[in-house]
């Protein structure tokens, strides 16, 4: 039995997803929000690897392997994201990305 | 009856997984974004199970539900929020910024409609063989590098952290 519902709709949801998130990472000015949407954007990312091995997907599961990377990728990113926003609030009490200009050219 | 289910239970999740993508991008309060994003991640995993990757769904929730939605809301505890509650609204970029991913997001989206055919239904057993098969042969040696990145990140972390003696 395949499936009833057409590949073009979960990379359409995965499309959207992803520029809601390019919209909160550009809009947004607080650093903790700015990775929240990172992540989301990340995420949406999974859903096209996925849905794309779905396609391919008798083969192999390489599309759901790279999503595993993904993974790990964002655990590592938002670690050190928080700790950069972290080290950032305690030099100057902000976690506002506009008012951080210290190294603006 | 089968046949209606799972396209409405797609819908249902897709209209829950872009409505709280949305409140975490447009909501003011902080904790309300980081706990819609826990939602969509949780939406995500549905999506993943509508797909049969069972394994990567449970994956989903172990990592981003559980450890980034808890690290997140850690790093939303130890800075000061709501210094700028109405910043959404009044600042230059915003219009800028909404332009610029609504004019990249039409094609996108377009693009992504055109993809006619059904995903391939799965073999037996789920995809957890598949996928072990593809990480411990072909992927093996990626596998360890991505070990050697969450070592490096940690370390990083911790000495980005450190207070300094």
């Amino acid at each position: 039995m395949t499936s009833l519902v057409p590949l073009g709709a979960f990379i359409a949801v995965s499309a959207a997803l992803f520029f809601i998130g390019l919209g909160g990472v550009l809009v947004r000015r607080n650093a903790v929000v700015i990775l929240m949407c990172v992540e989301l954007m990340l995420n949406a990312a999974n859903l096209a690897f996925v849905a794309f091995s779905r396609r391919l997907g008798v083969l192999d599961e390489r599309g759901s392997v790279f999503v595993v990377f993904v993974f790990v990728v964002a655990a590592a990113e938002v670690a050190v994201g928080l700790a950069i926003v972290l080290a950032l609030y305690r030099n100057r009490p902000t976690v506002d990305v506009d008012e951080v200009t210290e190294i603006k050219g | 009856m089968l046949d209606v289910l799972e396209p409405l239970l797609f819908a249902l999740l897709a209209v829950m997984l872009l409505g709280s993508g949305l409140v975490v991008v447009l909501a003011d309060r902080i904790t309300t974004s980081a706990l819609f994003m826990a939602f969509a991640f949780l939406n995500m995993a549905g999506m993943f199970v509508l797909l049969g990757a069972e394994t990567i769904a449970a994956f989903q929730v172990l990592i981003y539900v559980g450890a980034i939605t808890v690290l997140i809301l850690y790093g939303v505890m130890f800075t000061p929020q709501g210094a700028r509650p109405y910043g959404l609204f009044f600042q230059r970029q915003t219009p800028v910024g909404a332009l610029v991913a609504a004019l990249a997001a039409l094609p996108t989206v377009a693009v992504a409609f055109a993809f006619r055919d059904s995903p391939s239904p799965l073999p037996r057993g789920g995809d957890l063989s598949g996928l072990a098969a593809s990480i411990f042969t072909d992927f093996a040696f990626p596998f360890e590098v991505a070990s050697v990145l969450l070592l490096a990140a940690m370390v990083g972390a911790i000495a980005l952290v450190k207070r300094q003696e």
